[in-house]
């Protein structure tokens, strides 16, 4: 559903009342989010900023029609969060937290996909419409509509990338941060059809790092659409963590390698053999893009 | 992240796993072996391919014990120094590998098996799989299904053993438990090795993992920060010239690809969650001792690209941090860039006009250079 997200899609946040929510509920809607609803816990309140605010999720969504929900909550509250979401039959899920535990997030996730729901999370700063709305904290300094659909695992180095593509003129069609969680919703492999088959979309961009095995099924995916039909997109990729410390989790809980697993060497072969063009800087990968987009 | 294997096999043995029987020896510290030879002295590192890494030698008396004890303290192996060696006596048997791993597009438990264990398991081509809920039971319904074709004499052991890690893995939320070489034959199972990869977001709800990295301080010097103080701060080279004080995970790792790839030595990564300083200078003043305590450090890179934060405040706390931090005597280069980048150059022209301020990173990075020649 995520391709099919535009300022009309009417939005629920979860924990609208926080001191995070109302903030990014103000940041959001400032950017063109339709913001139908809230929830919280107290109920002493009716409205919070204009935003009708129910008990719970099912109330919002038999009041108020929302498919699409952000959930501001801590990491020991996203597994029932999610839960509550699902229940009302939303049909996305945003959750930002950091730190949520794995075997949460495989409980999330068997949830997610028992419904046919979409998660992105754990952890993410989000995705966007870039000149419709966004769900999340993307940097407004960062979003530009234009053709480059952005997948990333790392919030600030798609925003400092995204943020270069902008400012070389090229914007974005759609940007989708998968987080650095190990388990997570969407992953990069499941946002390659969405993306080939978004027509505002003329290339991918791929903000990969150290870790797990994203990027190597991304790559399988993408030699197996290119071997059936005439998807041809050009995709780029930065990867972070070449000089990651071994057996220690660099910042994001996914970004861990030990011995073959996870290796830079692995991902980097793995997608320039589907094709991708693969950068070891940022400003290589931007001035190949807008070489190739721009030219 | 992964423990040492002298912890994971203090877990396997809770457990109800066979280890082979062994002692953990620091430097300085006296080793009086006990029983028979052969034994192992494994070098107490977090990393993987440690065998072919130099970081395993089979010794076969009390004399070659010492040497490679002398030998492997004090090494480096992959970015991290040996503090502590495992010396057990070694196993013998058939070798087999058996582990378990989440499965993230699954969903769920991977159980693995191979007949053919060994240090190059992972060029193997016959290990075999089972996707599995997260359930005991489950899992060793699929272990017993994997080791269907082992022998009488200890597949009962086997997958009871399967069992047990299963139990471990979901007990203690890990990500990772992997036994390789598990030695089999006559005498049951035992667990040659042992590779356990912890959930550190778990740790509020896994006390006894808490305690297990806060025995080994030095082995686990950044996971035991990272509890401590709430953010990630890796120490990447000891010798390193350029401290970090970076925010995002990504965007401090590109950092660090890009700086070596130039030649430069950064000393650290850093991911300091600008979003939860909270208007208190504490974090950065912490971060700016550690690196001021480095010995080869020569100037400080600043890196931050502000979503959320506002720059403003953010130049106005690492001004309060740099003047609370007097042990810090190198040149620092900040490179701002985002919301209320303008407000920032002014409070730092201000407060701190040695300092420079750039809004191109190569601009940034040639200044960090140019101070670390």
């Amino acid at each position: 559903m995520i391709a099919t997200l535009s300022r009309a899609t009417p939005v629920l946040m979860q924990g609208i009342s926080g001191r995070m929510g109302r903030s990014h509920a103000a940041g959001m809607r400032a950017y063109g989010t339709n913001i139908v609803a809230g929830t919280a816990t107290r109920d002493d309140l009716a409205e919070i900023d204009g935003v009708p605010v129910f008990r719970d999720c099912a109330a919002a969504v038999a009041a108020t029609g929302a498919v699409a929900s952000i959930a501001m909550v801590p990491p020991a509250d996203v597994r029932a969060a999610v839960q509550e979401a699902l229940e009302a039959g939303i049909r996305l899920v945003v959750t930002i937290a950091e730190g949520v535990p794995v075997h949460d997030a495989l409980a999330v996730g068997r949830a997610v996909r028992a419904a046919g729901a979409t998660w992105v999370g754990p952890s993410t700063p989000g995705l966007a419409v870039p000149g419709e709305m966004k769900l999340g904290f993307l940097p407004d300094a960062a979003l530009r509509p234009g053709p480059v659909a952005i997948m990333s695992k790392s919030g600030t180095l798609s925003y400092e990338i995204g943020w270069r593509l902008a400012q070389a003129g090229l914007g974005q069609s759609l940007w989708v941060g998968v987080g650095g969680d190990p388990v997570k919703g969407v992953r990069f492999a499941d946002l390659l059809d969405p993306f080939l088959s978004h027509a505002r979309t003329a290339a991918i961009v791929l903000v990969g790092e150290v870790g797990g095995d994203e990027e190597e099924q991304f790559a399988a995916a993408l030699a197996a659409a290119a071997a059936g039909a005439d998807a041809a997109k050009p995709v780029f990729a930065v990867i972070a963590g070449q000089e990651a410390k071994e057996g220690v989790a660099m910042g994001h809980a996914g970004a861990l390698t030990f011995g073959a697993t996870g290796t830079m060497h692995s991902k980097r072969a793995a997608l320039e053999q589907a094709g991708v063009r693969v950068f070891a800087t940022m400003e290589r990968l931007v001035a190949d893009c807008v070489a190739r987009l721009r030219g | 992240m992964l423990l040492v294997e002298a912890d994971g096999k203090a877990l396997f043995q809770q457990a109800g796993i066979q280890v082979p029987a062994g002692v953990v020896v620091g430097k300085g510290e006296s080793l009086a072996l006990s029983g028979a030879g052969p034994w192992m002295v494994k070098a107490q590192v977090p990393v993987g391919g440690r065998g072919k890494a130099g970081g395993v030698v089979r010794c076969v008396d009390a004399e070659a014990v010492h040497a490679a004890l002398a030998r492997q303290l004090g090494l480096r192996l992959k970015g991290h120094a040996v503090q502590a060696c495992l010396v057990e006596q070694a196993a013998a048997g058939m070798e087999r590998y058996l582990a378990l791993v989440i499965d993230p597009a699954g969903y769920g438990v991977r159980a693995l098996f191979s007949a053919a264990g060994g240090v190059d398991i992972e060029q193997a081509d016959n290990v075999e799989s089972r996707l599995c809920p997260p359930d005991a039971d489950a899992i060793a319904a699929a272990f017993a299904e994997l080791a269907a074709r082992e022998p009488d004499a200890w597949r009962g052991a086997l997958v009871a053993t399967g069992r047990r890690l299963a139990g471990l893995m979901l007990s203690h939320e890990l990500l990772l438990a992997e036994i390789n070489p598990l030695f089999v034959g006559g005498h049951g199972c035992v667990a040659g090795d042992a590779k356990v990869v912890v959930d550190l977001n778990a740790f509020d709800r896994q006390p006894e993992l808490a305690a297990l990295l806060r025995a080994r301080p030095g082995i686990y010097a950044d996971a035991v920060r990272k509890l401590d103080e709430g953010f990630d701060y890796v120490e990447l080279d000891p010798e390193g010239e350029v401290g970090l004080v970076t925010t995002g995970a990504g965007l401090s790792m590109m950092l660090v690809d890009e700086m070596t790839a130039r030649g430069m030595k950064p000393l650290n990564f850093l991911d300091i969650r600008t979003g939860q300083l909270r208007g208190s200078p504490a974090r950065l003043i912490r971060v700016l001792e550690w690196i001021a305590a480095a010995p080869r450090v020569k100037v400080v890179l600043v890196n931050i690209f502000a979503g959320i934060t506002d720059l403003g405040e953010f130049a106005r706390l690492l001004a309060d941090a740099v003047e609370q931090t007097p042990a810090l005597r190198v040149p620092i280069v900040a490179r701002l860039v985002g919301r209320g980048a303008a407000e920032a150059r002014r409070v730092l022209s201000e407060r701190m006009p040695g300092l420079a301020v750039e809004e191109e990173l190569d601009a940034a990075l040639a200044r960090v250079a140019r101070a670390a020649a």
